[in-house]
């Protein structure tokens, strides 16, 4: 029998590869692990099926004069430096050494797989919100008008924290805030988790609060997966209070981002953004006192001339009421003076009376009886001679 | 008595007046009184358009 040695065999394998295989693939594939040492980045890549876990991997690593291109090319692409749970499109070439084995040598990457990739995952996370109903909650939540007391959410290391603080301190209005950190890490595997933990000691103290501010300073390329998580999306859809985010960046939004209440670009700009709310308010403030005060004098101004108006019809009343009373008072003086006797007098008749009282029918009278004759001027006494 | 409630008097004496209702004898009573209420309105008015001319300068 003719047995060779373990590095015969692993000889025979590494020159049948090399013999057979391509020169390159192109390979799509998840990266379970990234490792950078001594300027190499050292990867895995994984493939897991439908139902059961991993069904496939492998070992692959990009040498240093390669990653040095390749990493800057990718965040510049991506907005992210290559991590973890990304899927990947890499052109590799198959290695196999006798000692070390089988492996995948990354030649080129295109970062355009993964940033396809990371949108869809995205998507998939907005069309779940959709489907639950959610996706616009925080969004539909109305801001306060006193946006004073700020719950924020970053990390008590990064300078965005201390961006937002100055930012706030140094309004032109003199504004007064109140803010308070929850210290969460911002980039890598424990971002869900710590964010979580952050807005649920928030929503513990919830009526303390009136806004929640989540930054991520740097602005740069960061491992932002961790805030593309569904768990993540749902409790910021969902927080009772609005949520102002900045996490992202220039070209790229998180999910949360995408249904916080308010998503701004920077720490600067949320803070900006508070600062503009509040001076607004100044403003609606200072609209309404001018307001009010013209609206008060208008209503005063009103009042006086009705008065006024009021005034001049008391007078008008009155000298007409008079006037219509000497009016009747005039008719009936008219009346009055048609029924006076000195009138009938003055026309040839006369008053006869016996005794004092008026005679007005001749059978009362007897020869020989004083008569009285009363005329219009002056008065005679006579005696009835005939009857 | 408050402004509202004097100025409504006014005018149901204004009104009666208008329509003739008031008696002669009641007549100078009436203007008295509706003077006396024209004086007592304008004076409330002054007041307050003094208060709030005061509280806008603050």
């Amino acid at each position: 029998m003719n047995a060779l040695s373990l590095y015969e065999l692993n000889g025979l394998v590494r020159a049948t590869l090399e013999e057979e295989m391509e020169e390159t693939y192109w390979l799509q594939a998840e990266l379970s692990e990234v490792n950078q040492r001594h300027g190499h980045c050292y990867l895995e890549f994984v493939q897991k099926g439908e139902k059961e876990g991993l069904i496939a991997k492998a070992r692959g690593m990009i040498w240093a004069n390669r990653w040095n291109v390749l990493s800057a090319y990718f965040s510049r692409t991506t907005g992210q430096p290559l991590g973890v749970g990304m899927q990947v499109l890499v052109e590799v070439s198959i290695t196999f050494h006798e000692l070390y084995g089988y492996s995948l040598n990354v030649v080129d990457i295109d970062p355009t797989y993964t940033v396809g990739d990371i949108a869809r995952r995205r998507t998939e996370i907005l069309r779940q919100l959709q489907e639950e109903g959610v996706d616009m909650m925080n969004k539909e939540l109305e801001l306060p008008m006193l946006l004073k007391r700020i719950a924020v959410v970053s990390s008590p290391t990064a300078a965005g924290y201390g961006d937002f603080c100055d930012q706030l301190k140094k309004n032109a209005y003199g504004l007064a805030f109140d803010v308070k950190l929850f210290p969460a890490t911002m980039q890598g595997d424990t971002v869900e988790s710590s964010v979580i933990a952050a807005l649920d000691q928030i929503a513990g103290e919830e009526t303390d609060w009136d806004v929640v501010v989540i930054i991520r300073g740097g602005g740069g390329a960061a491992d932002l997966s961790g805030f593309d998580t569904l768990r993540l999306a749902e409790y910021v859809a969902q927080f009772p209070l609005p949520i102002i985010t900045g996490i992202g960046h220039e070209r790229d939004d998180t999910v949360i981002d995408m249904v916080s209440h308010t998503r701004v670009k920077t720490p600067t700009a949320a803070a900006e953004f508070l600062i503009q709310h509040g001076a607004d308010q100044l403003a609606t403030i200072e609209r309404l006192a001018t307001t009010v005060g013209n609206t008060v004098l208008g209503r005063l101004a009103q009042q006086q001339s009705r008065l006024e108006l009021l005034n001049q019809k008391t007078d008008s009343a009155v000298r007409m009421l008079l006037h219509l009373k000497l009016n009747t008072l005039e008719k009936l003086g008219v009346s009055i003076e048609a029924a006076d006797p000195k009138r009938i007098l003055k026309l040839g008749f006369s008053i006869t009376r016996v005794e004092g009282k008026a005679v007005t029918n001749a059978d009362k009278l007897t020869p020989g009886t004083i008569i009285e004759t009363t005329f219009a001027e002056g008065t005679t006494k006579s005696k009835v001679i005939e009857k | 008595m408050k402004y509202e409630e004097a100025l409504e008097r006014l005018q149901t004496i204004v009104a009666d007046i208008e329509r003739g209702e008031t008696n002669v004898d009641e007549l100078a009573e009436s203007l008295k009184e509706a003077k006396s209420l024209i004086v007592f309105c304008k004076e409330k008015l002054q007041k307050v358009e003094s208060d709030v001319k005061n509280i806008l300068d603050d």
